[in-house]
């Protein structure tokens, strides 16, 4: 009995200790605020990794915009083709809470009239 | 550090896994999840034991089942770990959870060689532990806890650097 309540007690705190953590990677990372960056396209979307990436040059900073994970980011119908280098593109999203980071977690891209919302219910 | 990781991004595993479909990266990071908790429930009974809980259970009764199981599940982890790394292996070049991960496994997998290389694991079963074997044993059990679990944890928290 004793050892199956540590052994139970020890589980509850893995679980426990997992919580923020799980919590940290949506959006709390991010600012509070909506941004909306114009600039022009760096480098083109990719879908490799665990979230879809693309570079935009705005501010005279290239800044590193996280989309969607992949599957997520094709369906909205942003993938390597969706926009060239060079294009003028809006990014709307929610830039990292960290002033020394040019990334922002992104919920729309509008490229030449079309919007690919990655995240449309935010 | 920034060379060999440059040279695993460019390899074919590593364009592999970026050109291969939007679910791969999904599905290798699922298989390398389940190669983990394979490993490490398995570590867990394991080195309890060693540490002296389920003292009435055999040692040979809880090293039998646990020991190919962990093995298992760290081919897995093996095999699917460097495919994750190689898909923006540049990006990892500042990260330091992963120098941490890879310290540990180095750590583990040295005690695992040290451990399984004592008189007291090798003659398990054969013949009654001395107070002697149950001391190492639960040292190799410490350390081996204290290892994976540093490993797991810094090696999940690479993705919130």
């Amino acid at each position: 009995m004793q050892i199956r309540r540590s052994v139970s007690m020890t589980l509850a705190a893995f679980v426990m200790a997992a919580l923020p953590a799980a919590a940290h990677h949506g959006w709390g990372g991010q600012a509070q605020d909506e941004i909306q960056l114009n600039g022009t396209v760096e480098e083109v979307v990719s879908l490799a990794g665990p979230h879809a990436t693309m570079k935009v040059r705005a501010q005279g900073q290239v800044w590193e915009i996280t989309l969607a994970p992949p599957a997520r980011t094709s369906a909205a119908g942003l993938n390597e083709k969706a926009i060239p280098v060079g294009a003028q593109v809006t990014i709307h999203g929610h830039r990292n809470s960290d002033p020394k980071r040019f990334e922002v977690k992104t919920e729309r891209v509008t490229f030449n009239g079309k919007t690919f919302a990655v995240y449309p219910n935010r | 550090m920034q060379d060999l990781l440059a040279w695993l991004e460019s390899s074919m595993l590593g364009h592999a896994m970026r050109t291969s479909g939007v679910w791969t990266y999904g599905v290798v990071n699922l298989g390398h999840i389940l190669g983990v908790s394979t490993l490490f429930g398995a570590v867990l009974v394991l080195d309890l034991r060693l540490l002296g809980l389920w003292r009435t259970v055999p040692l040979p009764s809880i090293a039998g089942p646990t020991v190919p199981v962990a093995t298992t599940g760290f081919v897995i982890a093996a095999l699917t770990g460097p495919a994750l790394l190689a898909t923006n292996a540049t990006e990892y070049s500042d990260n330091p959870f992963l120098l941490i991960k890879f310290a540990a496994l180095a750590v583990a997998l040295a005690n695992v060689a040290v451990v399984s290389s004592r008189p007291a694991w090798k003659t398990m079963g054969r013949r009654e532990p001395t107070s002697a074997d149950r001391q190492t044993l639960a040292i190799g059990g410490a350390i081996s806890l204290a290892a994976w679990l540093t490993a797991v944890g810094a090696g999940r928290m690479i993705g919130y650097w």
